[in-house]
């Protein structure tokens, strides 16, 4: 059907970046941290917001947010056909069911894969990304390479990601902007018809709803 | 297959760098929160700040600002626009 071609190993381990990311030295670190920090003691000495109240938000993002909120809409979305109904219908309301909403998760569309379509999710102006239920976008999401390419030749882009189409699969390009959000539901790989909505939920990967991969069988 | 529940969080590469873009992300989110700015105008001027330099030039300059530059750029600016800016920076009005 539409697997990787290079076997489950690779399909289940973190994707070959080819954007890699860019480094600083030191002393443009420095710099950037002064002015971070210039920003930070300005806000909280004004009272508009407390330190403790950063650090809240990072923790939010870096732990709560992530992408196994997605891994479980998406599972419950095989699971519940009526569900899945209601997903594809308005996105943002069926994720708000499952207590998923905030910045960045207005007018979230959901786009099903299936044999013959395979949907990838962009940002070509800069980064938006449905944080509510994918968390924050990786690093090449937000890279400039893959902003670009995936629009103009999506297939090779997807190819440098391992992921080989067949040529009569459709690849619809979706280009998120502040009007709406995007997020893939994927196939639900063969092999999963004896899981638990929670089990299936563990085999959901942050790219393969961003749709750079597909998911191949446990 | 074991290890199968961790692999939504281990897909990823990190999501920060350094110390530095995690405090500018918290902030700007915070500010948003907090009712100072609507998220799409800081989000206007991420796109302004990325668009300046052009996706080429940062494509080939490894040495061009990453995606958290941009970022810190944006905040920068828009808490100068309404008169939230570090001493020599700060417009007459509040």
């Amino acid at each position: 059907m539409s697997e990787p071609h290079d076997g489950h190993t690779h399909a289940h381990d973190a994707p070959p970046n080819p954007y890699l990311e860019k480094r600083r030295n030191g002393e443009e670190t420095a710099a950037l941290e002064a002015r971070v920090k210039a920003i930070e003691d300005l806000v909280v000495g004004k009272g508009l917001v407390t330190t403790a109240a950063l650090d809240r938000i990072v923790d939010i993002y870096e732990h709560d947010v992530g992408p196994l909120n997605g891994a479980r809409v998406v599972a419950r979305a095989w699971t519940d056909a009526a569900y899945k109904a209601r997903l594809l219908a308005d996105g943002s309301a069926a994720i708000a069911e499952l207590g998923y909403g905030g910045l960045q998760g207005e007018h979230l569309v959901v786009v099903e894969n299936t044999d013959t379509v395979h949907n990838v999710v962009v940002c070509t102006l800069c980064s938006c990304y449905p944080w509510p239920v994918l968390g924050l976008p990786p690093s090449w999401y937000k890279d400039a390479p893959y902003r670009s390419r995936v629009v103009i030749e999506p297939r090779a882009v997807l190819a440098e990601f391992g992921t080989e189409l067949d040529d009569d699969v459709e690849v619809r390009v979706w280009d998120s902007s502040a009007e709406m959000r995007y997020m893939v539901l994927p196939q639900r790989p063969p092999g999963t018809e004896g899981m638990s909505e929670a089990a299936l939920a563990g085999i959901v990967t942050r790219d393969a709803m961003i749709g750079v991969p597909r998911l191949a069988s446990p | 297959m074991e290890g199968m529940a961790a692999l939504p969080r281990r897909s990823g590469e990190l999501v920060f760098h350094d110390a530095w873009e995690r405090r500018a992300f918290a902030i700007a989110v915070a500010l948003c929160e907090r009712g100072l700015y609507d998220w799409d105008v800081f989000r206007a001027q991420l796109i302004a700040e990325i668009d300046q330099l052009g996706a080429g030039r940062e494509a080939s300059d490894p040495a061009a600002p990453g995606y958290y530059e941009h970022w810190l750029a944006s905040l920068e600016k828009v808490l100068a626009r309404r008169g939230i800016a570090p001493d020599e920076d700060a417009p007459p009005d509040d």
